[in-house]
């Protein structure tokens, strides 16, 4: 029998180093409380904002999760990623040597590594015309903030074009999940280009909320652009955000097609084996509906996320705990410092989290790890305020890939 | 420079300003009023929204019983549209001194303020989240008032009677002269500057006060407190919930729309802008909320914040304001400083504020010659709407039908449809997301503005051509981080952590984005 592996949390960490373990020939299964916070993701990789990461890497704190990786094994756990996202049906597009230049809900420009064609089309480095349509129905984009936030930034030639949706799109409820999911269907596609088709005289790049099919949306992309005779690009939206959700269910799908069983719900609490004087942790149990239940690992992944996934808890008493081990965070004990009164600052909090060895592993202060045989992916790992750098999704793959790698040795 | 003239200038556009010029309207005096804030955006709406019983100081000052106990059944008469008549319960806890409760039930008697002892089962039975420890509860007639409404309603009616009511502009020189006050404002949102003469200033200026009476050569000696209130994010009690104990910090608790408020503490302070939040405060409250409702802790903080309140502190000091008679003081710097234009009205309560009133329009009206007997305890304000919560009932009266695809709720934790909030846009012609809060709670609930501030700003940003370019997104994320951040550990952090990670990364909201 080949060796197990349990990889707590299926967010982008978990789902991304459940994937590498498994086309690393292990057993894996993937148990997690909740979602992960992919419907609050825009979909992109984020590395770097501010450029390739090759020129920063250098400069990060030794404990920063990206200066483990170094930007090649940045490249390689990005490239795999490409690989397996491409495998799940949701082609991305990666940048080369400068980062993609997105537009946001708030015309603001979101510099990025790889982003899903969808929301890559919109790339301002494209000169020309852009258009931004306002859908009335939808209240969580403002095609108005958009084109006015654009404008002050410099990107000329940015005008908005009303397009109001027809009721077979509109249906009862315009929220975009629910506009997304109807689009997946070609009549209600044909019905939107034949409505907005009059409306879209002289624009020849449409930029829209992200709501262009859930299910299959590279198919609903290639075939609205086909029918209007455009290109379109996608915006993210308030959460649900789509581009989040699409990648969500493209990963699972694929765990689910490469045998990968998640369990949902329960929440889990890590079980020492006693037989190894505590070195190693033999498995978690969950809380489940039936009661408390054992899985056994040989090996275990903590991809239980930050201070919001709830992978570690800060209690009033100043104590900070990872949420499944119970292991200390490195945090003042001083509550006052965790926070600054400017969300725009850097924020102590953010960078909570386990500091591990070079395989992935937490250690305690003094560098030595707590068991041997766990890891640690994504959020739940110290060193980066991953708002501010526009790291976090580089620091999954890179975390998820090294943790693979230190599983199967 | 423009030149004003009023018979009465009120400085403060909180409750007792407010109070005053509505009372000196009903009286026919010609008045102005200038704010440099928006309204009840000092003390008066940073309160917790308890009208008093007068129960709370029956035993400390039972002239202030008296006062709330009147004042009470008169708000319920002319405001009614602004309070809940939620009740309250006085709480004796095992925490609590046994023999306090009845030295206070004889104190009510004597105050007249009625309190009634029922079973703790009935108690229990009435707020299920009560602690079964209960020794002993008694009916108050407590309330929650909600001032912004209030503030509001006064002045609305100010402005229907001709008055005037000025926002955002800042007193900034005060000289006294043989024939009257002159004043020098400055607008807070261009700059311009504007002179106004008045026979009498009123100084309502709260925590400000001080200061304006010092411009015009008067001396007015405050001691500031500073309270600090927590919203719990849902409505634990239906019912205001007071411990039966001497007052202290963290004694009650007061329903308020959908969240309920845990209050508070006092704290000296030197200045005004002392609104700094500390951890053992918020613990304090969650810890003495706890004797009432044991579960507390399981629930979620959802904010917290400070106020000021100013007391007349005539001789030197540094007493703990609680200490300090609650009543409040009215000024005549006539007798006091030789300025014969000017009177301070200082302290009291948000409860009484119209006793107040009507004392400082009495002392002006003497001032001015003139014999109208005070009309505010038999006038009602004019009606606002009323907003008052219960499950399902603001779905009902929604005149805009809530799920409509042409009039959407924006703001779900609040109901705030689209079409109401760009009424309150419109009026007040606002690009401050904080002004349309105050009107209509925006961003108040569990979310917090997480979700609901991006579509306020768009709106915004559609409606004033002077909007900032993010629709004031920015300021909007930073004014209401900074109410989380003295609770962020449990769950208070990932409110937290879900504010920054939906308006910063998805959004793209950017630090400068509010720049105009």
């Amino acid at each position: 029998m080949s060796d197990s592996v349990i990889v707590v949390g299926a967010g982008l960490a978990g789902l991304t180093a459940a994937l590498l373990a498994r086309s690393r020939g292990l057993e894996v299964r993937i148990i997690a409380e909740g979602r992960g916070s992919l419907s609050l993701s825009h979909g992109c990789v984020d590395v770097w904002r501010d450029g390739p990461l090759s020129g920063a890497a250098g400069d990060l704190s030794p404990h920063h999760p990206l200066r483990r990786a170094g930007s090649a094994g940045m490249q390689a756990a990005l490239d795999e990623f490409l690989t397996l996202i491409h495998a799940a049906g949701l082609p991305y597009h990666a940048a080369t040597a400068s980062p993609l230049r997105l537009p946001t809900a708030t015309g603001s420009i979101h510099q990025t590594t790889a982003a899903p064609f969808s929301l890559a089309n919109g790339s301002l480095d494209e000169t020309g015309p852009i258009h931004i349509g306002r859908i009335p129905e939808i209240r969580d984009f403002s095609a108005g903030l958009v084109a006015s936030g654009l404008r002050s930034r410099g990107v000329a030639n940015v005008a908005v074009v009303d397009l109001p949706l027809p009721p077979a799109a509109a249906g009862r409820d315009a929220s975009p999940q629910r506009i997304a999911s109807r689009l997946d269907r070609p009549s209600v596609r044909e019905a939107l280009c034949r409505d907005w088709a009059p409306r879209l005289r002289g624009v020849r790049r449409l930029g829209l909320p992200a709501l262009l099919g859930l299910a299959q949306p590279a198919a609903v992309l290639a075939d609205l652009e086909a029918r209007l005779g455009i290109s379109l690009f996608e915006i993210p939206t308030l959460p649900p955000s789509l581009p989040g959700l699409r990648l969500e269910q493209s990963l699972r799908r694929l765990c689910t097609a490469r045998g990968i069983q998640i369990v949902e719900g329960p929440s889990v609490r890590g079980e020492v084996d006693g037989r190894s004087a505590g070195r190693r942790a033999s498995g978690v149990v969950a809380a489940t509906a039936g009661g408390p239940r054992r899985f056994l690992a040989d090996s275990i992944v903590l991809a239980t996320g930050g201070a919001l996934n709830g992978g570690w808890l800060g209690f009033a008493s100043g104590e900070v705990q990872d949420s499944v081990f119970g292991l200390p965070l490195d945090a003042p004990a001083d509550r006052e410092q965790w926070v600054t009164i400017d969300p725009f600052e850097p924020q102590a909090f953010a960078r909570f989290g386990l500091r591990v060895d070079s395989r992935q592993r937490p250690i305690d202060p003094r560098g030595r790890v707590y068991f041997e045989n766990l890891f640690a992916a994504g959020g739940i790992l110290a060193g980066a305020d991953r708002t501010r750098e526009g790291s976090r999704q580089g620091i999954d793959l890179a975390s998820a890939y090294l943790a693979a790698r230190g599983i199967a040795g | 420079m423009t030149t004003l003239s009023t018979q009465v200038l009120i400085i403060g556009g909180g409750a007792t300003g407010l109070g005053v010029a509505w009372d000196a309207c009903l009286r026919s005096l010609q008045v102005t009023l200038v704010e440099q804030g928006d309204l009840g955006q000092g003390t008066s709406g940073r309160y917790h929204g308890l009208l008093h019983s007068g129960a709370r100081y029956a035993i400390s000052d039972p002239a202030s019983a008296v006062d709330c106990r009147r004042e009470n059944r008169i708000l319920r008469g002319i405001a009614r549209h602004t309070i809940e008549p939620t009740g309250g319960l006085f709480l004796s806890t095992p925490h609590d001194p046994p023999e306090y409760p009845d030295r206070w039930l004889a104190a009510c008697r004597a105050a007249g303020v009625p309190a009634l002892e029922i079973a703790a089962a009935a108690a229990l039975q009435r707020e299920p989240l009560l602690t079964p420890r209960l020794a002993r509860a008694f009916e108050v007639d407590d309330a929650a008032l909600d001032s912004f409404e209030l503030l509001h309603a006064m002045a609305r009616g100010v402005v229907d009677c001709g008055g005037s009511v000025l926002l955002r502009q800042r007193l900034v020189g005060l000289v006294s002269r043989p024939e009257g006050m002159l004043a020098r404002i400055v607008s807070l949102t261009d700059g311009s500057v504007i002179q106004i003469e008045a026979a009498v200033v009123v100084n309502a200026a709260g925590p400000y006060a001080g200061s304006i009476a010092a411009m015009a050569g008067a001396h007015l000696p405050l001691a500031l407190g500073k309270g600090t209130m927590v919203a719990m994010a849902s409505r634990l009690t239906h019912t205001v919930l007071n411990r039966c104990k001497p007052p202290h910090d963290g004694d009650i608790i007061v329903p308020v729309g959908t969240v309920c408020i845990l209050g508070t503490t006092d704290t000296p302070v030197v200045s005004p802008a002392d609104l700094a939040i500390e951890p053992w405060e918020v613990n304090l409250l969650l810890a003495e909320g706890q004797a009432m409702i044991p579960s507390l802790r399981r629930h979620r903080a959802l904010r917290a914040w400070a106020g000021i309140r100013a007391l007349h502190r005539p001789a030197a000091g540094a007493s703990e304001t609680r200490s300090l008679p609650r009543s409040h003081a009215l000024i005549d710097h006539r007798v006091e400083d030789e300025v014969p234009g000017l009177v301070s009205i200082i302290g009291g309560k948000l409860t009484t504020y119209r006793k107040m009133a009507e004392d400082v329009v009495d002392l002006v009206q003497g001032r001015l010659g003139g014999g109208r007997p005070c009309s505010t305890q038999h006038t009602p304000l004019p009606l606002q709407s009323a907003r008052f919560y219960s499950v399902g009932e603001r779905l009902r009266s929604s005149p805009d039908r809530a799920v409509s695809e042409a009039d959407p709720i924006l703001c779900e934790c609040e109901m705030i449809s689209r079409s109401s909030l760009s009424q309150a846009i419109r009026a007040s012609g606002s690009a401050d997301l904080d002004d349309a809060r105050r009107d209509l709670r925006l961003g108040m609930g569990p979310c917090q503005g997480a979700f609901c501030a991006y579509r306020a700003a768009a709106l915004v940003a559609a409606i004033l051509p002077s909007a900032p370019a993010d629709g004031g997104l920015a300021g909007f994320a930073r004014e209401r981080w900074r109410g989380l951040v003295p609770l962020a550990w449990g769950r208070g952090l990932r409110q937290l952590d879900l504010l920054r990670r939906v308006q910063l990364e998805l959004l793209g909201a950017e630090a400068g984005g509010d720049d105009r």
